[in-house]
């Protein structure tokens, strides 16, 4: 079973950390990788809130605007992909996030199972 | 370069969906996928990567607002008025190409597709 865990955190609070500080906290992601192993499947860090661009079509028009589609504080930083057993076992791996001792926000979404069909 | 993109429903949308039979629900999906089959199609014949989950609608939602111990609440964060109802990972060559994957992805005609370039570590 799949889930995304969406990372959410204050991005001016990051960009302000000093280069030294903002390693140690890739290390740290690092190890949590290492650790956790290959129930990590995918997962990446999404560059600054300020590069997203959003795109609605309507009425066959398509509308591009810069920006996310939510201005909130805290913004999207990063997500992890898991593929384990349980609700609870991607719960134990969220928590384990080292963004959550910086104040980051994780979102867990369990992915859409399609119904085995005989 | 690699590109996240978000595929975001309006809250009402998604709010109306929950109301639905599950049989009433299924059906509106098997509506809707020739549009994705299309989509799909169309990106596999342009050599563009995809790679993605549909997400079920629960959420749950993780902080540490005092140290260590961890607390977990029910619902998604932030609270706004779109929904993530799945992602798509795509290579592109640049945000131009990009721009017009999202366009033709299903959702951007209901709800909206968030592009975020991703950072090559």
């Amino acid at each position: 079973m799949k889930y995304l865990a969406l990372i959410y955190g204050d991005e001016t609070a990051w960009s302000d950390l000093p280069e030294q500080e903002q390693q140690a906290m890739y290390e740290q992601y690092r190890q949590f990788s290492e650790s956790v192993g290959d129930k990590i499947v995918g997962g990446a860090e999404t560059a600054a809130s300020n590069t997203a661009t959003t795109v609605r079509v309507r009425n066959g028009q398509t509308a591009v605007t810069d920006g996310p589609y939510a201005e909130t504080k805290e913004q999207l930083g990063g997500f992890f992909v898991f593929d384990c057993g349980s609700a609870d076992e991607a719960l134990a791996l969220a928590k384990q996030i080292p963004g959550l001792d910086h104040g980051a926000a994780v979102v867990v979404r369990p992915a859409y199972v399609e119904e085995a069909t005989a | 370069m690699k590109y996240l993109m978000l595929l975001t429903n309006p809250t009402e949308r998604v709010e109306s969906w929950e109301k639905l039979s599950p049989d009433e629900a299924q059906r509106l999906r098997e509506e809707e996928l020739p549009k994705w089959g299309a989509f799909m199609q169309w990106a596999q014949e342009k050599g563009i990567q995809l790679d993605g989950l549909e997400l079920d609608t629960g959420s749950t939602t993780v902080r540490k607002p005092n140290g260590d111990a961890a607390v977990v609440t029910d619902g998604p964060f932030p609270e706004t008025k779109e929904v993530i109802g799945g992602y798509f990972i795509a290579q592109c060559e640049d945000l131009d190409q990009a721009i017009d994957v999202a366009s033709r992805i299903p959702v951007a005609e209901t709800g909206s597709v968030e592009i975020r370039p991703l950072v090559e570590r």
